[in-house]
């Protein structure tokens, strides 16, 4: 049999997240709604000798939806056939609004949906200056009433005792009014099974994607023949709603002084200050880098080391063979890729959770907003595109906390034109090769030029943003309100399920595309079609017989990758990177660091037959590779291989080029669509091409 | 004597009573979070360079964050 659904259902802010990690403790899954982006969180608990199926809906004001996410509320509570139709809903409320989530529970016990009710935070109700008359209240909503406080766990048991409960039939207070009530017999026609309610909710929806495309056509036709909207429908009914609560509230629900609140108060007169909230937020973003940064080195240094000697021990324990190779340079090297972004990502999601736990990020919003939306961004865009300073990956999934689909997309989409990382160790060796040493305006010239990279990133994202924003449609319109909620500390446990859940989706989810890419690199590198790679030693020797023997195996690797798959493979694009500037060399680079652009240095070593670990912070390393570079000849214009016009070309190229796996496979994670994902990539790739094509053109 | 204005027009510090609400222009989700006719309203914050307004609602004592653009059809009677 199948498990009882219980649905928890309220609006934002009301620590319904936290009360669902109560519940479900560890027994919790996150995934997408199927088909659409919205995030779907599922947990399990046993009790009254029964397992629940527990369902986290996203947060809502009511049943009409202003967002993706929204929709899905309305769709599982409405859509008896949907696979997540509850069979109990749980209306979780605070001490603060409960009026709104009473609204929010009619509409769902009037759609036909058992529910209870729950006031969550229960503790702040003294600090908040309520008084709550729960008989009355029961009386009111006909249904027992709930108390909980998800933060210490009280009443979360008796709570999940009443999963069994299926309160009785529910009487609708809401009144249809006279001049609907025309339209509203012409549609029921339409839906002889459903109930007076539901058929007024198709009427007062915009679109009702269970319904097929002949019921819609009949709803159309009937709100076209009456003259009226599903925006004028929704807002008579949220009146009414409103009028009827207000007045029977007044005897549930008593008000002192809120005392929170004028906490909160004196706090936002500095943190929302027009000139101090400004520096403080951007000396808290500035703080926060820092510390993504100090306090992940020493670790990213510790798992970097763990892996390199588990590669040879693992090299020195198998015997010598492709097998080996595939397990320590593929896998091994491939996994030790992935988790070494892991403390990056959990510090950065440490501190944005906490953030949002604290309420700070709302204020966020309020201040960034008015700066990113003419680029068709949102306040909210502004936490993605600084931590993509850091890494792409956790920036993208941090646009999660945007609610309007479309912004949300376009934040995911022109994220990755930030320069993350990855990017510093190519523009350094890159601009010591072809920018010159020397001072410009008191200022080193090569410091200005990386500094202008860093420029070039901001503008490449705002500027796509604004495109993007003119070309993708929406069916919600942009509008932006929202709660400014009362500061409090942190929920520790529910920043700890958030810092899990986004480190583990990044680890077992980016995880196997890296790997596979890896070794799929690998392959290419490790095997060529002919003799010429697998006798590669004797084709060397025959032609340099006097080498040493360091030389020797240096010079070996390289003529091995010129003859490899991956070599072939350089030579094959050849001609799309050639009026760039590239020679085939420059090509595999181009290539392998497809899967992650830090990987270009160390390609380019092993092509210039340098060994393959190359430290860039060690000078003199660095120097080898760097005079090797100098050196270099492009035998197709017999000019050096990295000239300032080549040097530009290649850093415009890194620049702006969708240049990491890893951002791919998460952005197909977090929109679950290939079509945005396959744009996206197309679109850096794309521009990236013209942008360095114009610029070798015009400096050679 | 009242006067009818738009929200817009109050400096923080400043109350009002809400007396229409152009919904022609807003989705229902304005008057969901309360911004509805009758209920009294604070002006807490202004972002610089016409950003976005908070205000604090007084009948649910909750504090509200719109975009300017949208608050222009909100109309006060002081």
């Amino acid at each position: 049999m199948k498990n009882p659904i219980i649905a928890l259902l309220g609006n934002p802010n009301v620590g319904k997240t936290s009360l669902f990690n109560r519940i479900t403790k560890l027994h919790q899954r996150v995934g997408n709604y199927p088909g659409i982006t919205v995030e779907k969180r599922e947990g399990t608990v046993n009790a009254n000798s029964k397992t629940y199926s527990v369902i986290d809906l996203p947060g809502t004001y009511s049943l009409f939806p202003t967002s993706l996410d929204e929709a899905v509320v309305y769709d599982v509570l409405a859509d008896k056939r949907n696979k997540y139709h509850p069979d109990l809903v749980v209306v979780v409320s605070e001490p603060n609004n409960i009026k709104r989530s009473i609204i929010l529970y009619q509409q769902a016990r009037e759609l036909g949906v058992p529910a209870i009710f729950v006031i969550n935070m229960i503790d702040e109700i003294k600090e908040k200056g309520l008084e709550i008359d729960y008989d009355r209240l029961e009386q009111y909503l006909n249904t027992k009433v709930y108390t909980t406080d998800a933060r210490n766990g009280k009443g979360i048991q008796q709570l999940i005792q009443a999963f069994e409960e299926r309160p009785s039939h529910y009487v609708s207070r809401f009144t249809i009014e006279e001049k609907y009530q025309s339209a509203l017999e012409e549609a029921k026609k339409l839906f002889p099974l459903h109930t007076e309610y539901q058929t007024w909710q198709f009427l007062a929806q915009d679109h009702v994607s269970f319904l097929d495309e002949k019921q819609r056509a009949g709803l159309k036709a009937i709100k076209d023949k009456h003259a009226f909207t599903f925006h004028e429908l929704q807002k008579t009914e949220a009146l009414q709603r409103n009028e009827q609560t207000s007045e029977l509230i007044k005897d549930i629900i008593f008000h002192k002084d809120n005392l929170q609140l004028s906490a909160t108060n004196k706090m936002d007169r500095i943190l929302l200050h027009p000139v101090w909230g400004y520096v403080i937020f951007f000396a808290l973003l500035f703080i926060i880098f820092q510390l993504v940064f100090t306090l992940a080195t020493p670790i990213m240094d510790w798992i970097d080391e763990l892996f390199a000697s588990l590669i040879d021990t693992t090299a020195a324990v198998l015997p010598e063979g492709p097998f080996s190779d595939l397990l320590t340079q593929g896998v091994l090297a491939g996994i030790g890729g992935i988790v070494i972004f892991v403390p990056q990502i959990a510090i950065l999601f440490l501190l944005i959770s906490m953030m949002e736990e604290t309420g700070y990020m709302s204020r966020v919003v309020f201040l960034m907003d008015r700066w990113l939306r003419p680029y068709g961004l949102n306040g909210k865009s502004v936490i993605p595109l600084m931590s993509g300073a850091g890494c792409a990956v956790p920036a993208i999934m941090a646009a999660r906390n945007i609610e309007n689909t479309k912004e949300r997309l376009i934040t995911m989409l022109v994220t990755p034109f930030m320069t993350c990382a990855a990017r510093l160790p190519i523009y350094i060796v890159l601009i010591a090769l072809v920018i010159p040493n020397e001072t410009f305006m008191g200022f080193g010239l090569q410091g200005l030029v990386l500094n202008a990279l860093y420029i070039l990133g901001v503008l490449a994202a705002l500027l796509s943003a604004w495109v993007l924003s003119k070309i993708i449609k929406t069916t919600h319109k942009s509008f932006l309100i929202f709660e400014l909620p009362a500061y409090k500390g942190p929920d520790w446990k529910n920043v700890g399920y958030n810092v899990w859940d986004k480190t583990s989706g990044f680890l077992f989810g980016a995880g196997k595309i890296i790997l596979a890419m890896a070794v799929i690199l690998w392959v290419l590198g490790s095997f060529g079609p002919n003799d010429k790679f697998s006798n590669a030693e004797s084709y060397v020797t025959e032609a340099n017989p006097t080498l040493s023997e360091d030389e020797l195996s240096e010079e070996v690797a390289s003529y091995r990758l010129e003859h490899s798959f991956l070599g072939y493979l350089g030579m094959g694009i050849e001609p799309f990177v050639k009026p760039l500037g590239y020679d085939w060399k420059m090509g595999i680079g181009l290539i392998s660091s497809f899967a992650a652009r830090e990987v270009f240095v160390g390609t380019m070593a092993t092509v210039y037959s340098l060994g393959e670990e190359v430290d860039v912070e060690d000078e003199e390393e660095q120097q080898t590779l760097l005079s090797k570079m100098r050196s270099e000849i492009n035998r197709n214009t017999g000019k050096p291989a990295y000239n300032l016009a080549s040097g530009i070309s290649l850093l415009l190229f890194y620049a702006f080029a969708m240049q990491c796996m890893s951002t791919i496979a998460i952005m197909k994670r977090e929109t679950g669509s290939w079509k945005w994902t396959i744009m996206q990539t197309v679109m850096m790739t794309g521009l990236a091409y013209v942008v360095a094509f114009i610029a070798y053109q015009a400096l050679k | 004597m009242q006067e009818k204005l738009s929200l817009t027009v109050l400096k923080i510090g400043e109350k009002a009573t809400i007396s229409a609400v152009n919904s022609e222009e807003l989705p229902a989700k304005f008057l969901e979070m309360g911004l509805l006719p009758g209920h009294v309203i604070e002006v807490k914050h202004k972002a610089p360079f016409n950003g976005p307004i908070g205000l604090h609602i007084h009948s649910s004592n909750v504090l509200i964050a719109l975009r300017k653009s949208e608050a222009e059809h909100i109309f006060v009677e002081k």
